[in-house]
C-alpha cells in the first residue's frame, strides 16, 4: 500500500493556499502594476543591491571578531552565476536549511539515544555480582552489533519501509511499501517492504537520518531483557535471541505504531482519537523490551539461590552502586535524546515544542525519583540507592509515550506515579510471580512503559500540534481528562497488543531457542561466575571474591555436572 | 563447559544463514533472489542443528522441565485477549464499550502471563528442591 502521509497532505495544502494567496496578491496588486515592477522584478532587484552591499573579500580577510559579516547574502548559493541570487535560490536554500537543521536535530539526539547503551551497561553490571560484571557489560557492548545487523538486513524495512510522507526529514518518499490487508472493508497496514540493506533507491539522505534514529530505539529495547536475565543467561543464546528480536519482534511493533501500520491507523479506521500515540516509545521501545524481558525471565528461570524452599526470596545484591546511580544519570541524558528527538525535527510542523518535550523529562525523571524514594523511606525505613535509579527511569519510561502531548503538570503527576508503581512492581513480580529480574528491567521498562501508554489517554492536553495533524487524523491527541476518551480506546488497544501479540511472540520464539540451544548457563558455570566459564576472564581479576553463603551453593551442587 | 569454539561457529553460521535469507527476501523477484532464500533457510536450520548438537556438552543448567501443557495454555490466554480486543473493535462501535471491551482484553491477556505462566515455570522450580 503507498500510504500518501498526513504532512504531505498538510505540504499539498500548503502550496493550494499559497497559489491562492499569490493569486489573490496579483489580483490585489493589478492597477498598479501599470506604474510599478511586478513584485519578483523588485525583489530580484533588492537581492542584486544586498549582494552588492555584502562583505568583500577584503573585509572578510580582515577577520570577523563580532560575528556579523560571516554568513549573509554572499553564502547563499546561486543556480546560475550569470543571472545571480534569485528567489527560487533563495527559496531552495530555506528548504534546505530547514531539513538541515532537522537532519542536525535528528542525528544528535541519535548519537545521545546510543549513548544511553554506556548507562544500560553501567547500571545493569552495577546490579550485578562481581564474579557476572564482565558478562553483563559484554552483552550490553554486543547487543549493539546484534542489533544492528538484524536491523539494517531486515528490521528496517519492517518497521520503517512503508513510513514515507515525513515533511520533516525530506519526505522519506523511497519509504513507500506498506504490506496490508483488508479487514470489515478497511486496509490495515502489517508490516513494511524498503530499505532491507539500505540498497537501491532506500540509499537516501534522508533514509539514512531516520535509520540512524530508528536504529538507536530499537537497540534500547533489546538491552532492557539483558538486564532481566543476567547472571545465568548463555553468552550465545542471549546473541541469537537478540538478532532474532532486532529483525522481527521489534519491528513488527514499531511499524504498527509508527510505521503507518495498523495501531496508527486506528483514529483514521475507526475514529478512536487520533489512533495509537507514543510520541517517543513508552509502548514501542520500553514495553516491547519489559514484556520481552519478563518472556525470556519466565524461561530462564530464577539465578540459584534467589528464592528459598518456602519461596521467600534473598536480595543479592549488586556489586557497584556508583555505576548503578552514574548510569542513570547517563540514561537520563541520553533520554534527552529520546524523548525531544521524536519529533524527527526542529524546524517547522510545530517542532518548536521540543524544549516542552525536554521540560516535560526533566520532570517526570524528578518526580520518578520522589516516588521510589519517598516509597522506601517510608516503608521500608531506608531511601534505598538501587530503588532511587530505579524511580527515575521508571519516570522517563514513564513520560516517553506522553512526553509531546502533555503539560509539565501532568508530567510531573505521570512521573510520580510511575515512581511509586516501580517500587510496587519490583515487589509483585519478586514475591508473587517469582521471577528472578536483577536489575527490575520488568518493572522498570515493562509495567512503566504500559502505564506511559495508558498516561498519553488520560492526560494528552490537546495543545500539541505537529503539523495540524496525527497518524493522518486532524486535531491534536486529546486523552481523557481533556475530553476525548476514544484516545484512551486507542491506547488500551495498543496495551492489549503489547500484552496479547509482542509477549507472545516473544515468549513463542524464546521457547523454540529453549528447545534448539537452551537459555541457561550450567549450573556450574553460575556458580563460579559467567566471567571465566562464558567470556574467559574477569571483570575484576584483583578483587578477591568473598565466599557466598551457602543457599547460594546448595542446589549447585545438586545439579552441576562435573 | 561454557563458551566453545563450537558455540562460535554455530552463531557465525547462524548470522550467514540469516543473512543470505534477507538477501534471498530483498531480490525475492528475481530467480537469484528466490535461490539466495532458500539457501539462507537451509544454513539457517543447519545452524539450528548444531545448536542441538553442541547443547549437551554445555552442562546441565539448575532448571527442570516444567509443565508444558500449562506453559501452552498460558501463551493461549495471553493471545486470546489480544485477539478478543481486535475482532471486538469491529463488533462494538461505542467508545465506552470498546474501552470495557479492551479492559476485559487486557485482563485475559494477564490473566495467562501473570497468573498461568508463572504457576507453569514455577510448578518444578528448583528452589521448591
Amino acid at each position: 500500500m503507498k500510504r500518501i502521509g498526513p504532512l504531505y497532505s498538510l505540504l499539498a495544502g500548503l502550496v493550494i493556499a499559497i497559489g491562492f494567496a499569490t493569486t489573490a496578491l496579483a489580483q490585489a496588486a493589478a492597477p498598479a502594476a501599470s506604474t510599478a515592477a511586478p513584485p519578483s522584478s523588485v525583489a530580484t532587484a533588492e537581492l542584486k543591491e544586498g549582494a552588492a552591499k555584502a562583505p568583500t573579500a577584503d573585509t572578510l580577510k580582515a577577520g570577523d571578531p563580532s560575528g556579523t559579516v560571516t554568513g549573509t547574502i554572499i553564502d547563499v548559493p546561486v543556480s546560475d552565476p550569470k543571472a545571480g541570487l534569485t528567489l527560487p535560490d533563495m527559496a531552495n536554500q530555506i528548504g534546505q536549511n530547514k531539513i538541515g537543521i532537522n537532519f542536525t536535530w535528528t542525528l544528535l539526539c541519535g548519537f545521545l539515544v546510543m549513548f544511553m547503551q554506556a548507562g544500560f551497561a553501567m547500571v545493569e553490571a552495577g546490579l550485578c555480582r562481581v564474579k557476572n560484571s564482565n558478562h553483563t557489560y559484554m552483552m550490553n557492548f554486543f547487543v549493539y552489533g546484534c542489533g544492528l545487523l538484524a536491523y539494517w538486513l531486515i528490521g528496517f524495512a519492517i518497521q520503517m519501509g512503508g513510513a514515507g510522507g515525513n515533511a520533516n526529514l525530506g519526505g522519506l518518499s523511497p519509504l513507500a511499501t506498506e504490506h496490508a490487508f483488508t479487514l470489515f472493508g478497511k486496509t490495515w497496514g502489517m508490516f513494511g517492504g524498503s530499505g532491507m540493506f539500505l540498497a537501491g533507491h532506500t540509499y537516501d539522505v534522508g533514509v539514512m537520518v531516520i535509520f540512524l534514529f530508528q536504529m538507536v530505539f530499537m537497540d534500547t529495547a533489546l538491552t532492557i531483557v539483558t538486564g532481566a536475565c543476567a547472571e545465568r543467561w548463555k553468552f550465545l543464546t542471549f546473541a541469537v535471541s537478540s538478532v532474532l528480536m532486532g529483525a522481527f519482534t521489534y519491528p513488527l511493533f514499531a511499524n504498527w505504531a509508527w510505521g503507518a501500520g495498523w495501531l496508527a491507523q486506528l483514529g483514521s479506521n475507526l475514529g478512536l482519537g487520533k489512533g495509537y500515540a507514543d510520541f517517543a516509545g513508552s509502548g514501542v521501545v520500553h514495553a516491547v523490551g519489559g514484556l520481552s524481558a519478563l518472556a525470556v525471565a519466565l524461561i530462564v528461570g530464577p539465578r540459584i539461590g534467589k528464592f528459598n524452599r518456602d519461596g521467600s526470596s534473598n536480595a543479592i545484591l549488586g556489586h557497584d552502586i556508583s555505576a548503578v546511580l552514574i548510569g542513570c544519570f547517563i540514561l537520563a541524558f541520553g533520554w534527552f535524546g529520546f524523548n525531544p528527538g521524536s519529533t524527527l525535527g526542529a524546524s517547522a510542523n510545530g517542532n518548536l515544542r521540543i524544549g516542552s518535550v525536554a521540560v516535560n523529562t526533566m520532570l517526570a525523571g524528578c518526580t520518578g525519583t520522589f516516588g521510589a524514594i519517598l516509597y522506601m523511606w517510608i516503608l521500608k525505613g531506608k531511601p534505598d540507592a538501587s530503588m532511587s535509579g530505579n524511580g527515575l527511569l521508571a519516570g522517563l519510561v514513564a513520560i516517553t509515550a506522553p512526553s509531546g502531548f502533555v503539560s509539565p503538570t501532568s508530567s510531573a503527576i505521570i512521573g510520580l506515579i510511575a515512581g511509586v508503581l516501580v517500587c510496587m512492581s519490583v515487589a509483585f513480580v519478586e514475591n508473587v510471580l517469582k521471577v528472578d529480574d536483577p536489575v527490575g528491567a520488568i518493572s522498570v521498562h515493562g509495567a512503566n512503559g504500559l502505564w506511559g501508554v495508558l498516561a498519553v489517554g488520560l492526560f494528552a492536553d490537546g495543545t500539541s500540534n505537529y503539523g495540524g495533524s496525527w497518524n493522518g487524523v486532524a486535531g491534536s491527541v486529546t486523552g481523557l481528562f481533556y475530553g476525548d476518551a476514544s484516545q484512551l480506546a486507542a491506547q488500551l488497544v495498543g496495551i492489549s497488543t503489547l500484552l496479547g501479540f509482542v509477549f507472545t511472540f516473544s515468549f513463542a520464539l524464546n521457547l523454540a531457542l529453549e528447545f534448539f540451544m537452551g537459555h541457561r548457563v550450567s549450573a556450574e558455570s553460575e556458580v563460579a561466575g559467567l566471567d571465566l566459564p562464558e567470556m574467559g576472564q574477569l571483570g575484576y581479576p584483583e578483587f578477591l571474591f568473598a565466599k557466598e553463603p551457602d543457599i547460594f551453593v546448595t542446589h549447585s551442587r545438586e545439579f552441576a555436572v562435573a | 563447559m561454557a563458551a566453545t569454539s563450537g558455540q562460535g561457529r554455530s552463531f557465525a553460521t547462524f548470522l550467514v544463514g540469516i543473512t543470505v535469507a534477507c538477501v534471498g527476501i530483498a531480490f525475492l523477484s528475481t530467480g537469484l533472489g528466490k535461490f539466495a532464500l532458500a539457501v539462507g533457510v537451509v544454513i539457517f536450520v543447519a545452524s539450528l542443528f548444531a545448536f542441538m548438537k553442541i547443547k549437551p556438552m554445555e552442562g546441565k543448567p539448575a532448571q527442570k522441565p516444567g509443565a508444558g501443557g500449562m506453559k501452552l495454555l498460558g501463551a493461549v490466554a495471553a493471545c486470546l485477549g489480544w485477539i478478543l480486543v481486535l475482532f471486538g473493535l469491529h463488533v462494538v462501535t461505542g467508545t465506552g464499550g470498546r474501552i470495557v471491551l479492551s479492559l476485559v482484553g487486557i485482563g485475559v491477556s494477564l490473566f495467562g502471563i501473570i497468573y498461568i505462566l508463572p504457576t507453569a515455570f514455577n510448578k518444578n522450580a528448583i528452589w521448591k528442591a
